[in-house]
């Protein structure tokens, strides 16, 4: 019986272990998808692109988490018509050719930098910096509980001429530029 | 009560109820299929619009894996009670979120299946994608109970029973007074047939209808009314022509002549047809015409202006009279259009319409019945029919009363022939009686015969009144022995054997005047009454060929019914005479005549008969009947006139003979040789065998005798074969035990050359008969004649 209850525990811990992997394995692929998932819910102005050809970007700036998430996630989709491209930029000349920017939370020191080159410009800045919104990011990622939460900046958005659909903005925290980091 | 035998108006109601139901079941049927389909559409078509807005508004919270937010965007189904269940299923399959929070186990799949909708048994489940942007982000599972539609369907329901009922209302009154259109003339139809059928009254009629089928009906009723009137009417006249039928044909049944069934027909049918003219007419083939034989009572008038009254005789030629003639029944519906002289005779009356019925018995038209109208066309075939039937049954009575005619008369020729046989047993039973008597008398004469023709031959010298009393004696033997033979014969049936001789009847008028002398001289003084007799003899009379004894006799009855007749006297005339018919033929006639009572009419017509007398006691009947038979053997005529209280007069006809002959009987008695003969006598009667001795010996034979049969056949026994053997035997017939046929017998067997010579009381009858015995050579009849024998004896032995 002794044995039975140890092989029970040990069973039980196990999978708690794998479980927590798993989570933080997982944490950039839904991440990816979060990011893919934007273009259907944010409406971007025809002046965002360059021609009528011209693909939906999707870039990364500085830090890449998601290995190769991203791009399996993006391969052969395609966003209203345009093919999705995924982009490494690392500067910010880079940045502003794209329609969402993904700014890894270690980029918090170059953040301000990029988001004021990216002044007017109809880029869907997301980054996964919990008080990213309040420093001026259109939509931050931010991790409660083991989920991950959206919260958005809506002047930033409306100021770049972005439509956030109410669908979206629904299951969103609405959050606004602090002074400091405006 | 069933459908079958419902009155009609709740049979008409019932289908207009059933009708009107149906086709209330079959629109709500309609009606609910029709809702439950379009119910099911929209129910599916609201979870459809209710699903489509909630998986447009959870996209977001399933891209971004909001589960809080997803489930309080599935709360939205709130807003619906039906909807017990909703789940949001991620991209993968998995649930992502439920509605309610704690979903009874069973209501959510574990995995989305096709998308669309089903229903369960008692839920509609649908799954819808979850669509943004081109992507599909999940799936959408909703179930909502159908507990709406039932309830919808409740509802249903009850406004159709509703409905159904409020209708039936409806229908039925509606029903009520539209069935009434056409039950009403249906009844009022039934009402009629049962007024007809219960006072049997045919001239009831419908009342029309106004619908064309029913009026059809109604229509065709009335008709058939008519139609059973007309023939009901038919039937009555039918009836009572066959009850009239009936009546005459019992009427003319109890009938049995023809002219009483004539009247009695004509006078029914005169009366109860009715006729204005009826007459029967008898056809003769022969004359080819028709005889009026019974004019109707009522029709005696008008027959008499057309000429058709009893007894007229109406041609037959070709107009409708030959038809009948042919046997067929003739109808002129008027007869002014008929050209031909008979019916323009019927019309000159004034009738119109004629009827001639042939009476026919056994093919052959016998007669008509005539009937004729006045108004023209006015027999029907039913009176023809009754007038072709009338006029069989009027042939039958007719030929009945034939036949009874002449059942009639054979019934009394039957009577007549049995009492004829019933005399010829008398008259044998006396023939009988006779010819004993004969016999006897004749056994009794023979001496006398014998004796008087011996002495008259063998005594020369006898005085000359000796000789003469002698005569009258062998006259009056052989008057007896004739009397006998002819009263003998006379009883017989068969013609007598006759032996006729030439007659002077003058000499045997004077002779029988002579025998009844008594009679009508001695007898009538005696009783105080005077008969003068007058004689007239016709001078050169021809002699006759006759049996003198018959006509003797006869003319002695004639003479003593004369003498009877004048029971207070009176004149007897007997009168010959010779009439000459032409130049060779002649009759002799014997004329008697009295002036006496005479005979009336009954008496004259049965005179001749045997055993009719007028004497009484006294007569015996058969005194003119024996003349009869002598008249008819003699080939005679007889004729009698008589007057009541003047007399008759007896004619007897003889034909005459003018040529005349010999007798071979009469030949003299000298012309026999006188040969001796030894002959044997055998008579059981001692007085003949002595008188035959006596006279036989005489001629020179020798004459042994025999009393008996048996006593002779042994003396010829004895002698035969030797030198006093007989050479001729004579016998009588009629012995007792051995009698002279046994005798004839025993000698022809010893000796059958020598003769046998019979001598017979009944030799006549025995000659007449043809039945001589055998072995008898000759018969001679009693009393013998001595020539008769003689001649014999020649012929036989010598």
């Amino acid at each position: 019986m002794e044995v039975l209850r140890r092989l029970t525990a040990l069973v039980a811990m196990a999978m708690l272990l794998a479980s927590s992997v798993c989570s933080a394995a997982s944490e950039y692929e839904v991440k990816a998808v979060f990011l893919f998932n934007f273009s259907h819910f944010v409406e971007w102005p025809a002046a965002a692109f360059p021609g009528p050809d011209a693909p939906f970007v999707i870039g990364v700036f500085g830090h890449d988490p998601f290995g190769s998430g991203l791009d399996e996630a993006a391969r052969g989709e395609t966003i209203n018509g345009r093919p999705l491209v995924v982009r490494r930029v690392s500067d910010v000349d880079g940045a502003a050719g794209c329609q969402i920017l993904f700014m890894h939370r270690s980029e918090e020191a170059r953040m301000r930098e990029v988001l004021g080159a990216l002044d007017h410009r109809s880029t869907l800045t997301v980054s996964d910096l919990a008080d990213a919104g309040e420093r001026g990011v259109m939509i931050a990622l931010a991790t409660e509980n083991n989920r991950i939460r959206l919260r958005v900046n809506v002047d930033s958005a409306r100021a770049a001429r972005l439509t956030i659909s109410s669908k979206l903005l629904r299951s969103a925290e609405i959050v606004a530029a602090t002074a400091d980091g405006g | 009560m069933t459908l079958r035998t419902a009155p009609i108006r709740r049979k008409l109601m019932k289908m207009l109820l059933l009708t009107s139901g149906m086709v209330l079941l079959f629109t709500c049927a309609a009606l609910f299929t029709y809702e439950f389909v379009t119910f099911r559409q929209a129910v599916v078509r609201q979870l459809d619009t209710l699903g489509s807005a909630i998986a447009s508004n959870s996209t977001a919270a399933l891209a971004f894996d909001n589960p809080d937010d997803a489930r309080s965007i599935l709360a939205a189904f709130k807003a619906d009670p039906h909807i017990v269940a909703a789940a949001l299923y991620d991209e993968s399959g998995a649930v992502f979120a439920t509605y309610p929070e704690a979903v009874p186990s069973g209501f959510v799949p574990s995995a989305p299946s096709e998308i669309g909708h089903r229903f369960e048994q008692s839920h509609v489940i649908g799954f819808a994608p979850v669509m943004e942007g081109g992507q599909r982000l999940g799936t959408l599972f909703v179930r909502s109970d159908l507990t709406q539609i039932r309830q919808r369907f409740e509802l249903y329901l009850a406004v159709m029973a509703l409905v159904v009922a409020l209708s039936a209302v409806i229908a039925y009154f509606l029903s009520d007074h539209q069935q009434a259109q056409i039950s009403q003339p249906i009844l009022e139809l039934a009402e009629t047939a049962r007024a007809v059928s219960d006072r049997q009254d045919y001239g009831v009629r419908a009342r029309p209808a106004d619908t064309l089928e029913l009026a059809v009906l109604t229509e065709a009723f009335n008709h058939m009314l008519t139609q059973i009137q007309a023939s009901e009417q038919r039937s009555l006249a039918q009836m009572s022509r066959l009850s009239l039928l009936q009546q005459i044909t019992s009427a003319i049944g109890e009938r049995q002549d023809l002219p009483s069934i004539f009247q009695v027909v004509l006078r029914s049918v005169e009366d109860n047809l009715p006729i204005d003219f009826g007459c029967i007419c008898l056809y003769s083939a022969a004359t080819q015409a028709l005889t009026v034989s019974t004019v109707g009572a009522a029709s005696q008038s008008m027959s008499a202006g057309m000429g058709l009254v009893e007894n007229a005789i109406v041609p037959v030629d070709h107009n409708g009279l030959s038809h009948c003639i042919r046997g067929q029944l003739v109808y002129e519906p008027d007869v002014r259009e008929v050209p031909h002289p008979f019916p323009q005779r019927i019309a000159g009356a004034g009738l119109r319409s004629l009827v001639i019925a042939p009476l026919i018995v056994e093919n052959n038209v016998f007669g008509a019945l005539i009937a004729a109208r006045r108004e023209e066309n006015s027999f029907s075939s039913g009176d023809c029919e009754f007038l072709r039937q009338l006029s069989q049954h009027v042939a039958l009575a007719s030929h009945q009363a034939q036949l009874h005619g002449a059942l009639q008369n054979a019934y009394d020729d039957l009577r007549q022939s049995q009492q004829t046989v019933m005399q010829q047993e008398r008259l044998r039973a006396l023939g009988q009686m006779a010819s004993g008597i004969a016999h006897d008398i004749n056994n009794a004469i023979s001496p006398i015969s014998l004796y008087t023709e011996s002495l008259l031959e063998r005594e020369p010298d006898l005085s000359p009144r000796t000789r003469s009393s002698l005569t009258t004696i062998q006259r009056a033997i052989d008057d007896v022995a004739g009397t006998v033979a002819r009263m003998r014969e006379f009883y017989r049936q068969r013609e007598p054997q006759l032996t006729l001789a030439l007659v002077d009847i003058n000499r045997i008028v004077e002779q029988v005047l002579e025998l009844t002398h008594a009679k009508w001289y001695d007898l009538a003084q005696q009783q105080g009454i005077a008969i003068e007799l007058r004689t007239e003899f016709a001078a050169d009379l021809p002699r006759i060929m006759g049996a003198e004894g018959e006509i003797r006799d006869a003319l002695t009855n004639l003479i003593f019914n004369a003498v009877d007749a004048m029971p207070n006297g009176g004149t007897l005339t007997v009168r010959t005479r010779v009439v000459r018919k032409g130049s060779e033929e002649q009759t002799v006639r014997i004329e008697v005549t009295d002036t006496g009572i005479g005979m009336d009419e009954e008496t004259r017509r049965r005179c001749l008969e045997p055993f009719f007398t007028t004497k009484g006691e006294r007569g015996t009947g058969l005194g003119l009947a024996m003349v009869y038979g002598m008249i008819q053997r003699h080939s005679a005529e007889f004729e009698i006139d008589s007057v009541v209280g003047q007399g008759t007069t007896m004619h007897i006809i003889f034909p005459a003979y003018t040529q005349a002959f010999l007798s071979t009987m009469r030949l003299p008695a000298t012309q026999f040789s006188q040969r001796r003969l030894r002959m044997l006598l055998i008579d059981d009667d001692p007085l003949i065998i002595k008188a035959l001795e006596d006279a036989l010996s005489v001629d020179g034979h020798v004459i042994t005798s025999a009393s008996g049969g048996q006593a002779g056949i042994d003396a010829f026994t004895a002698a035969h074969g030797t030198d006093t053997a007989f050479a001729v035997v004579f016998t009588d017939l009629g012995m007792p035990r051995v009698d002279g046929r046994k005798v004839a017998d025993s000698v022809k067997r010893l000796s059958p050359a020598t003769p046998v010579i019979l001598l017979t009381g009944w030799g006549q009858r025995m000659l007449a008969e043809d039945d001589i015995p055998p072995h008898v050579d000759r018969v001679l009849s009693k009393p013998p004649r001595l020539h008769e024998i003689r001649v014999a004896l020649k012929e036989l032995a010598l």
